[in-house]
């Protein structure tokens, strides 16, 4: 019998703890306990039969750490294939008649993957999939990932599991006492990823004692439509005598473990410290027990790295504006993959309120699926909320959903068949939310019933894909009222019958209904407003709306969405205060920059208090005050009094007369030592919220930039530090560099293909660690030989003039004011002293 | 039997218990100046910097305890290092305490996100965050020297993989003996770099007799 027919009708029992009991035979410390399958096969059998003996019907294989990182591929396949020769003989040798199986057991491979640590996403897939081919060639009868603390590592084992075999899937997540993953996932956010994946059964194991996991045990009994598994550890080790004990004893953790089998628990077995008496007494005091069906949760849900935002009655706002469709300054980013001004715009999308944003970086002249790919990675590297991918390229949305790191909606497929084969074999494989556009070959129907009927084929095809109702979310398009004026009322028409008659939820762009209208965002406002009343589960809008701020906050208030009107009385102020159309998106993120580089953060310098400029005769004193704003670091008052100048001045008279003068104070200051590093960068960011109006203007105008020159900046391969680095990529900006940052960890010809493309003249390369060096000496290496005309710059916290000699840099910077320096020598800029 | 397990402990709460020590944070900063030179501008930075890590930080320790034995005046430890100042360090113990301290992945990511944007938060975050795992291993040792005093025993100063002689490599073996990853999310790159980036690893000897007191 397969296991999953088996776990249809019965509770499922798994063993319990390896480790300890591998410690206690005399197991080494830092000893790999995988390499026992061979020399120590009759201990892993011993205990493998005792488990059997004590009623498990699941016995892992020996292989927690058995990949391809930790060994040779050949002593991998060894030791393999000895597990499971050892669990099958442990299974031949037990006499329980339950029904027994074999779980390759699959743990972390124990890498951090990028952004935060350094390994690849695919890569990692590669090394779960090696593991999973050759435990799948043994003949085990599912595959068992467990411990996993990560919830990017966890989709990368599982993608291999699927993409190697046909067995189940089981997956186990490890929970610190706040409910979450180590890199913040909680237990709603990892069921919509792994069910979205089809794991077979889903739950937590390792790390706490039964009790401490009861709310994670809660979450997914909650939103689980597969088996939920269990597998706590003996409660917590203690010292006592120079011995290891575990304070929860057989018979609570048997007591404690009742109790969750009774609320839904279906498969269950013990962790660190659980012993075959353990499992005995688990199965002993439960064997009786009915199990409780399993039953599918009609949650409509998509999920980031953290959180899960299900959608229900409060409606859920989608951020547009990623989007570059109208926009010049974002296509202009697009161009100069300028990554820094698309992550601005989600910070503020983000600030204002969105819960999802949506990603459009399609452009005909760029590669999309690459751009899309890069994008979504870096929008997940700082804000946790949930994307919607926004592409009609079926090559990039792939490529996006397999990086991306959660449940994603997938924007999207309509009515058309061709479009619906391309993209719905994508979310059997990922998972996601699919918004469906109520349109087809025919183009968009002008009534409600026949978008109805639309929505009806598509969850009819969708369903052939094994995708449920609840994974689609309709959007019965929003068209122009200025152009037909019963246009709206069919949008709504349609809306409310898919939501209430299909029982689907819905979206909507909004926007589009006020198109050619003046005073828009009432309009808008207003259609949004009678759309939620219609059953709008969500809209694709501008969150820097304060009308549809406005609008939002006061449906959920008017609803019983909002106890007390809470959320009304502390948000609504800031909208209600905007008398006009759109907030600015001051404050917060200003759009631009990007971190600097650095040679030696903590290497600050000494000093007194900032300089001063004084406010020579004849300047105004929005120019006088602007200095000021820059050298104190204001950075709201520095915009400010740009786009004040703006309305009288020539851009580039303000660069060159206010802003570089300001920064030369600072400059100094630094040298001098009587301003220091967080001073430095404080002006550094307020120039560029000026820099920021300058290019607004400059973009708006088409007029040319003027720019001292290329400079390429990276941290060298190996190395994730980068504070430095983008310290120095800021102060070069400020000083009028086109700075082309490739980011860390760049390898070698990375730089040099970077160098040559843009013939740059100058090379920044940061290195932290000693171990880095190397890597930095081989850049230079290559440099020297395929761009010799580029000038190398080398600084870091490692790094001293004689290293620097060492290697062959062509300079040494102690930190980014001399880097400046030195690159205004060699562009041949005048050096300001 | 020889003690063989990796501990865990949690610090919750950590905060009230070590407060911030401001003067550190400005050095790690870069701030060279005194106290009073912190402009207006900066420290409003910086206390909107302890606001938004006021949850950020977990605060963890993993740690193992072991023997050491001591052949002809040198130690034998269960690192691929014979390192002259290590040994020194330890004089006189008799058990090791190798540990792992971290105070969370959140702090990254909250410097990540801000040194696009506002790279002086970036690097205050980066100051704070070191500031907060120094504590944090000051309270833990400190808890080990009070735990160790009731058995007689005293403790060396802590010393970590890339000081004096003691080569960073080291930092494998630490990771080996304690696994880090597992037990409270620590991992170890290709170039020894550890995320979270506010980790620290040491080790520290007890003893009867230990020649180096901790301070």
């Amino acid at each position: 019998m397969n296991v999953l027919e088996y776990l249809r009708d019965n509770l499922v029992y798994l063993d319990g703890g390896m480790g300890t009991l591998l410690q206690k035979r005399g197991l080494l410390p830092g000893e790999l306990p995988e390499r026992w399958n061979v020399s120590h096969p009759e201990v892993i059998v011993e205990i493998q039969k005792a488990y059997f003996d004590a009623g498990s019907n699941i016995v892992c294989t020996n292989t927690f750490g058995a990949n391809s990182l930790k060994f040779e591929r050949d002593e991998l396949e060894t030791l393999i294939r000895a597990a499971v020769e050892n669990a099958r003989r442990a299974k031949e040798a037990s006499a329980g008649c339950q029904e027994k199986f074999i779980a390759l057991d699959i743990g972390p491979m124990g890498k951090l993957l990028k952004p935060y640590g350094d390994f690849d996403f695919e890569d990692a897939v590669k090394v779960y999939a090696e593991t999973v081919r050759i435990g799948a060639s043994c003949g085990v009868d599912l595959i068992f990932i467990e411990t996993m603390n990560d919830s990017y590592d966890t989709k990368a084992a599982l993608l291999a599991a699927k993409e190697n075999c046909d067995l189940p899937v089981f997956v186990s997540n490890a929970y610190g006492e706040d409910g979450k993953l180590m890199t913040g996932a909680d237990p709603a956010a990892m069921t919509a990823m792994l069910e979205g994946m089809h794991a077979d059964a889903i739950g937590a194991n390792c790390s706490l004692g039964p009790k401490q996991l009861s709310a994670v045990v809660e979450e997914y009994l909650k939103y689980a439509s597969v088996p939920v598994l269990l597998k706590p550890n003996a409660g917590l080790p203690r010292s006592e005598d120079g011995r290891t004990v575990y304070d929860v004893l057989p018979e609570e953790f048997s007591e404690d473990m009742e109790e969750y089998i009774r609320r839904g628990v279906r498969i269950a077995g013990g962790c660190c410290g659980t012993t075959p008496e353990y499992v005995a007494a688990l199965t002993e005091r439960t064997r009786g027990l009915q199990p409780r069906e399993v039953t599918g949760k009609n949650f409509t849900v998509i999920s980031s790295y953290t959180h899960a935002v299900t959608f229900q009655d409060s409606p859920v706002l989608i951020g547009e504006r990623i989007n570059p469709t109208g926009k010049k300054r974002f296509k202009e980013a697009l161009r100069n993959r300028d990554i820094g001004y698309i992550l601005g715009e989600g910070l503020t999308q983000q600030e204002k309120g969105a819960h999802v944003l949506d990603v459009n970086v399609g452009l005909p002249e760029i590669d999309e699926a690459e751009m899309l790919e890069t994008v979504c990675s870096e929008l997940q590297a700082i804000i946790d909320l949930p994307l919607q991918i926004d592409t009609t390229n079926v090559n990039a949305m792939e490529r996006a959903l397999r990086r991306y790191n959660g449940k994603a909606m997938i924007n999207s497929v309509n009515g058309k068949e061709e479009v619906m084969r391309e993209i719905f074999p994508l979310v059997q494989k990922y998972g996601g939310l699919v918004v469906c556009l109520t349109l087809d070959e025919e183009g968009i129907p002008d009534s409600a019933e026949r978008r109805v009927e639309i929505a009806r084929k598509i969850i009819r095809t969708a369903a052939e894909y094994g995708i449920e109702k609840k994974d689609l979310i309709f959007d019965t398009l929003a068209m122009t009222v200025s152009a037909d004026n019963r246009a709206a009322l069919a949008t709504l028409q349609a809306l409310r019958a898919i939501r209430h008659d299909l029982g689907c939820h819905t979206s909507l762009g909004v926007s589009n209904v006020s198109f050619g209208l003046p005073s828009r965002e009432i309009i808008t406002a207003s259609f949004f407003t009678l759309a939620l009343e219609n059953g709008l589960s969500a809209a694709i809008m501008n969150p820097n709306s304060a009308e549809m701020m406005k609008s939002y906050y006061a449906f959920r208030a008017l609803h019983g969405l909002d106890e007390n009107c809470a959320d009304y009385i502390e948000n609504i102020e800031r909208y209600a205060a905007v008398s006009g159309m759109a907030v600015q998106p001051g404050g917060g993120f200003g759009q631009s920059g990007t971190g600097g580089s650095q040679t030696g953060v903590g290497a600050g310098q000494p000093a007194g208090g900032p300089g001063q400029t004084g406010s020579g005769p004849g300047q105004t004193a929005a120019q006088s005050g602007l200095q000021r704003a820059i050298v104190k670091g204001l950075r709201e008052q520095a915009a400010e009094l740009t786009a004040q100048l703006l309305e009288t001045e020539e851009p580039l008279d303000i660069v060159n007369t206010q802003i570089i003068p300001a920064l030369d104070v600072v400059g100094q200051g630094f040298e001098k030592k009587t301003m220091y590093l967080p001073q430095l960068l404080m002006s550094a960011e307020a120039s560029q919220c000026a820099f920021e109006q300058i290019k607004k203007r400059m973009s708006r105008d088409s007029s040319e930039q003027v720019s001292r020159g290329k400079f390429v900046i990276a941290t060298v391969q190996g190395d994730i530090h980068d504070i430095g680095k983008n310290i120095v990529k800021l102060i070069l900006e400020n000083y009028g560099f086109d700075v082309c940052d490739l980011g860390r960890d760049v390898p070698p010809e990375k730089v040099v293909e970077a160098v040559t493309e843009q013939r740059a003249p100058l090379v920044g390369l940061s290195a932290l660690m000693t171990t880095t060096v190397p890597a930095m000496e081989t850049t230079i290496r290559l440099l020297k030989e395929k761009a010799p005309w580029a000038k190398t710059v080398v600084g870091g916290a490692v790094l001293t003039q004689e290293y620097a000699d060492k290697i062959g840099a062509d300079y040494y910077a102690k930190d980014a004011m001399a880097t400046v320096r030195y690159a205004m020598r060699v562009t041949g800029g005048e050096e300001e002293t | 039997m020889m003690e063989n397990t990796v501990f865990v402990r949690n610090y919750a709460g950590a905060e009230e218990l070590y407060p911030v020590n401001e003067r550190e944070v400005w050095r790690y900063s870069g701030f060279r100046g005194t106290q009073d030179q912190v402009d207006g501008e900066l420290r409003k930075v910086f206390v909107q910097v302890q606001e938004e890590l006021k949850d950020a930080f977990s605060y963890k320790v993993c740690f193992r305890r072991m023997p050491v034995a001591w052949e002809e005046g040198i130690a034998k430890l269960p690192f691929g290092s014979d390192s002259r100042d290590l040994r020194r360090c330890l004089e006189g113990s008799s058990e090791i305490v190798i540990f792992a301290a971290t105070v969370g992945l959140a702090v990254d990511r909250y410097i990540a996100k801000y040194q696009k944007f506002q790279p002086t938060k970036a690097l205050l975050m980066q100051a704070y965050g070191a500031e907060r795992v120094e504590r944090l291993c000051e309270l833990f040792c400190g808890e080990i020297r009070r735990e160790a005093a009731e058995e007689g025993l005293k403790c060396t100063p802590r010393y970590s993989p890339g000081f004096g002689d003691l080569p960073l490599t080291v930092q494998r073996d630490v990771f080996r003996l304690l696994e880090c990853d597992r037990k409270i999310g620590i991992s170890l790159n290709e170039s020894l770099l550890m995320t979270p980036s506010k980790s620290v690893t040491a080790v520290f000897g007890l003893g009867k007799d230990v020649k180096r007191g901790q301070l």
